[in-house]
């Protein structure tokens, strides 16, 4: 009971749900990294804003002690036990395509790979944090 | 989460091949005759990219290597030289080497991104693993 409250309660749903995101995105970025000199390759693409929505409704939505349930977006679909199933888009072509009909800006790919790893690991230390309290809850001292 | 390092190892492999055709146009750049003892001189390569890894899962590869028959070949008169025609020219391959290091810093840069892409999965692994220590 107690270790169930641990992990349905506080930010923990959020913060695992932003890593499992992050890591996600990771995928499609590289894959896109990967693809930047295939011709007619158009990138995919993660949508942080529908899945930053998703998950502030969701904490909106949660009563206290109750569970948090994430809402699904397009790209983003929770399977039987919980994990994130992404389905990327296509990026949507706001420039003229290149000669060789792609899409893709290597430095766009790049600066988002950046803001995505900062993202995962500020999560990751968010709930490196949550852990550290935990344990010590569980052992009654500070030390 | 290891796939994210897998796509980026695909797109370090294309980029390589990429590069091992680059040279191989510049080292051949005068050579007047073919491997495959067919007439005409060597002509430029070309590997072609497409999307999906080799194993089938994303990622990039390089799909087949062609020869460039478009781009006209260098005729010069040298009637001296062994493998000049009947009117004394000798063909040379359609390699233009501004063209070809051109190529070759695209796919330094390519290949120079992915790694960068590698690093921030690594350091992506990395901090996940923390959390368990």
């Amino acid at each position: 009971m107690l270790l169930q409250d641990v992990t349905t309660g506080g930010a923990f749903p959020l913060l695992e749900k932003t890593l499992a995101f992050a890591q996600a995105r990771n995928r499609v970025l590289a894959e896109n990294i990967a693809n930047v000199t295939t011709p007619g390759y158009r990138a995919k693409q993660l949508n942080v804003a529908s899945f930053q929505e998703a998950l502030a409704e969701a904490s909106a939505k949660r009563k206290p002690g109750g569970k948090f349930e994430l809402g699904e977006t397009d790209e983003v679909k929770l399977d039987g036990d919980g994990r994130l199933r992404v389905t990327p888009s296509v990026t949507p072509t706001q420039n003229l395509l290149f000669h060789d009909g792609t899409n893709g800006s290597i430095e766009r790919q790049m600066a988002e790979l950046a803001e995505n790893t900062m993202t995962h690991q500020a999560a990751a230390e968010l709930l490196k944090g949550y852990f550290d309290g935990v344990s010590k809850a569980i052992r009654g001292r500070v030390q | 989460m290891y796939g994210a390092l897998d796509i980026s190892t695909s797109g370090l492999v294309a980029q390589r091949a990429q590069i091992d055709t680059i040279a191989g146009n510049i080292a051949n750049a005068q050579t007047t005759k073919r491997l495959d003892g067919a007439p005409g001189p060597f002509l430029r390569r070309v590997a072609l990219l497409s999307e999906g890894s080799p194993d089938g899962g994303a990622g990039v590869r390089v799909t087949e290597v062609v020869e460039d028959q478009v781009r006209p070949t260098k005729k010069v008169y040298d009637p001296s030289h062994p493998q000049a025609n009947a009117d004394g020219i000798v063909e040379y391959p359609n390699v233009d080497p501004m063209v070809e290091m051109v190529n070759a810093m695209v796919a330094v840069r390519a290949y120079e991104a992915n790694v960068t892409a590698m690093e921030a999965t690594k350091s992506i692994i990395a901090s996940s693993l923390r959390l368990l220590a």
